[in-house]
C-alpha cells in the first residue's frame, strides 16, 4: 500500500513514536503499555489494563493519597486547558478540510470521517474533564476557533497534499505534546509510589486516556503520510509554519 | 473597644513570628505596661505555670513556630485556589485559615452583629477563644480578615445547601445535561441562599462593603466574588466549557454584587424586594444572552446559505 518513495519519509515521522517508546520504557517511569507503541499489530484500543492500584504500595505501609501541590495543580489545569483547546482546533481543522477535499476526491470521505469522529470524541473527553475538575477553559477559544477553521479550509483549498501536510505537522506536534504530559504524570505517580502513597484511579484513568488519545493522534499522522503529505510543495515551509504555529498556540493556551 | 495601636501590633507580630524565647524577652520592653501579661511569664517555662496572667503563654510560644509554617501553607492554599484543578482522589486540604486564626475568627464572628467587622470584634473574639486581646494582630489584614472569613465560610457552606436544595447528587462523572431553564432556576436558588447568608450581618454589611472597596482589599474581594460565582455555577450544574464560561461568571458576579448592595437597604419582610430585584436582573441577562444567541445563529445560517449559493453557481469551495 505504501509506495517506496514515501517509505523513508514515513520512517522519519515515526521519530516521535520511537522517542515516546524510549522514555516510556526507562526504569524511572514504569509503563505497561509502552510495548504497543513499537508494535503496529496491536491497535490502540487494546491497551493492557492499568496496573492494579496497590501493586507497588501493598508491601510498604500505605499512607493514603497525597494531596496535590500547587505546582501539580497548576500543571494539571494548564494541561487540560491546552488539550481541550487542541482538540477543539483539531475538530475544526477537519471540519474545514472535509468539504473541499471530499469534493475533489470522494474516496477520502471515510478517512476524513474516521479522523473527525475520533477528534470529536477526544474533544468530548476533555470537555468532560474540564468541567469535572473545574478548570478554566482557554480565553483564546474564539480566536483558536477562527484560526483552526481557516487553517483547515485554507490547506484543503491548496490541495490534498497540503491538507495532509497540515495534518502531519499538527499531529506531530500534538503527539510530542501528549508525550511530554504523560511523562510528567508518570513522574508524579512514580514519585508517590516511591514515597509509599496510594495513587487514585483518577490519575490512572487520566494517564490511560492520554495514552489512548496520543496513539490515535499518531495514527492520524500515519494516515496523513500514507496519503502523500510529503509530496506537498513546499513541504518544509508548510509543515514548518504550521508546527511553529502549533507550538505558539500551545504556549499561549497553557497560560491564558 | 481598644483598637491596638501600631507599635503594639508590630511588637506582637515580632513576638509571634520569632521562634526562640530569648527573642520574646528581647522585644518585651517594647510592649506597653498594659500588656504586661506577655513578659511577666517570659521567665517561666510556661507549661506548668498556674498564675492567671500567663495561662495562654505556652500556646503563644508554640504558635510562633507553627505560625510561619501555617502561614506558608495558607498562602499555598490561596495560590492553589487560583489555579483550580479540583482533584477528587487527591484533594488538597480545604482549610483557608490556620487553626488559630479559625478559632479567633469564629469567636469574633459572633460579635459582628454588635461590634461590626472591626478590630474590637476581633479583640472580643480573641478573648472568647482564650487568647490575649492582642492576638488578632497575627491577622495581617485586620478587620478585612473577618470579612473574608464570612465570605469564605458562606461560600464553602453552599455545597451543603445545594445538596439540601437539589437532592444528594454528586458532581462526579460526566457533565449533567440540564437545560438552560433548569440551570437558571438552580442559579437563582443558590444565589438567594448565598444572599440569605448575609442576613445575620446585614446591618453591618455596608461597613464591610466599604472596607472591601479600599484599594488594597479590592483584588482579594474580587477574587472571592469570582470564586463565589464559579461555585454557584458549578453547583447549579452549568457545564459550559466555551467562552460562555467567562460571560456567565462575569454576569453572575455583577448581579450578585448589585443584589448584595440592594439588600443592605432592603427593609421589606423576608427581603422580598431583594428577591424580586435578583429575579429581574437574572431575567435581563437571559434576554440579552438570547439576543446574542439569535444573532450568532442568524450569522451562521446566512454564512452557510451564502456558501451553498456559491457552490450552486459552480464555485469550488
Amino acid at each position: 500500500m505504501l509506495r517506496p518513495a514515501t517509505r523513508p519519509a514515513l520512517a522519519a515521522t515515526r521519530q516521535v513514536r520511537q522517542c515516546a517508546a524510549r522514555f516510556l520504557s526507562s526504569p524511572a517511569a514504569p509503563d505497561t503499555s509502552s510495548s504497543n507503541i513499537n508494535d503496529p499489530s496491536t491497535t490502540p484500543k487494546t491497551n493492557p489494563p492499568p496496573p492494579p492500584p496497590n501493586s507497588k504500595s501493598s508491601n510498604t505501609a500505605s499512607k493514603g493519597k497525597k494531596p496535590l501541590t500547587a505546582e501539580q495543580r497548576a500543571f494539571l489545569s494548564s494541561a487540560l486547558r491546552v488539550n481541550q483547546a487542541g482538540e477543539l482546533a483539531a475538530t475544526l481543522i477537519y471540519t474545514g478540510q472535509t468539504p473541499p477535499l471530499v469534493n475533489r476526491d470522494p474516496s477520502l470521505r471515510p478517512l476524513m470521517k474516521h479522523m473527525y469522529d475520533q477528534e470529536a470524541a477526544h474533544l468530548r473527553t476533555f470537555n468532560d474533564l474540564i468541567y469535572r475538575h473545574r478548570v478554566r477553559p482557554t480565553a483564546m477559544y474564539p480566536i483558536w476557533s477562527v484560526m483552526a477553521s481557516g487553517l483547515g479550509w485554507g490547506t484543503a483549498m491548496l490541495g490534498k497534499e497540503a491538507a495532509m501536510a497540515c495534518t502531519e505537522a499538527v499531529e506531530t506536534e500534538i503527539g510530542g505534546h501528549y508525550n511530554a504530559q504523560i511523562r510528567k504524570l508518570l513522574e508524579m505517580v512514580s514519585e508517590w509510589e516511591a514515597e509509599g502513597y496510594e495513587v487514585g484511579a483518577e490519575f490512572r484513568d487520566l494517564i490511560n486516556t492520554l495514552r489512548r488519545i496520543r496513539d490515535e493522534e499518531l495514527e492520524h499522522l500515519d494516515h496523513a503520510v500514507e496519503h502523500d503529505a510529503q509530496k506537498a510543495e513546499p513541504h518544509w515551509l508548510l509543515t514548518g509554519v504550521i508546527r511553529a504555529g502549533c507550538r505558539g498556540a500551545i504556549w499561549v493556551s497553557e497560560r491564558v | 473597644m481598644r483598637p491596638s495601636p501600631l507599635p503594639l501590633r508590630r511588637a506582637a507580630r515580632q513576638i509571634l513570628s520569632s521562634s526562640s524565647p530569648s527573642a520574646i524577652r528581647a522585644t518585651a520592653p517594647a510592649v506597653p505596661t498594659a500588656r504586661r501579661s506577655l513578659n511577666t511569664s517570659s521567665t517561666q517555662t510556661g507549661s506548668d505555670c498556674t498564675c492567671g496572667n500567663c495561662i495562654r503563654r505556652p500556646q503563644i510560644q508554640k504558635l510562633s513556630k507553627q505560625q510561619q509554617q501555617q502561614r506558608q501553607q495558607q498562602q499555598q492554599v490561596q495560590k492553589q485556589q487560583r489555579s483550580s484543578y479540583h482533584s477528587y482522589d487527591h484533594p488538597s486540604s480545604p482549610a483557608s485559615f490556620t487553626p488559630v486564626e479559625e478559632s479567633i475568627l469564629s469567636a469574633a464572628y459572633q460579635h459582628v452583629p454588635s461590634h461590626g467587622f472591626t478590630s474590637s470584634a476581633l479583640a472580643a473574639g480573641a478573648r472568647d477563644a482564650g487568647y490575649l486581646d492582642i492576638s488578632p494582630t497575627i491577622l495581617p489584614e485586620g478587620a478585612f480578615t473577618l470579612i473574608r472569613y464570612h465570605m469564605v465560610k458562606q461560600r464553602e457552606g453552599l455545597a451543603a445547601r445545594a445538596r439540601e436544595l437539589f437532592g444528594g447528587e454528586g458532581h462526579v462523572g460526566a457533565r449533567p445535561g440540564f437545560s438552560e431553564r433548569e440551570i437558571m432556576g438552580r442559579v437563582e436558588a443558590l444565589m438567594w441562599e448565598r444572599l440569605l447568608g448575609n442576613k445575620e450581618v446585614i446591618g453591618r454589611w455596608q461597613e464591610a462593603l466599604a472596607i472591601m472597596a479600599q484599594p488594597s482589599y479590592v483584588p482579594p474581594s474580587l477574587k472571592e466574588l469570582a470564586m463565589l460565582s464559579d461555585e454557584i455555577l458549578f453547583l447549579a450544574g452549568d457545564s459550559s466549557v466555551d467562552p460562555s464560561w467567562y460571560t456567565k461568571r462575569a454576569s453572575l458576579s455583577t448581579i450578585y454584587a448589585a443584589a448584595e448592595l440592594f439588600m443592605t437597604n432592603d427593609h421589606s419582610p423576608e427581603f422580598m424586594d431583594t428577591r424580586a430585584f435578583l429575579n429581574r436582573r437574572l431575567r435581563e441577562v437571559n434576554e440579552v444572552g438570547g439576543v446574542f444567541r439569535n444573532l450568532r445563529e442568524w450569522v451562521g445560517f446566512t454564512a452557510t446559505a451564502g456558501v451553498n449559493v456559491l457552490r450552486s453557481k459552480g464555485v469550488r469551495i
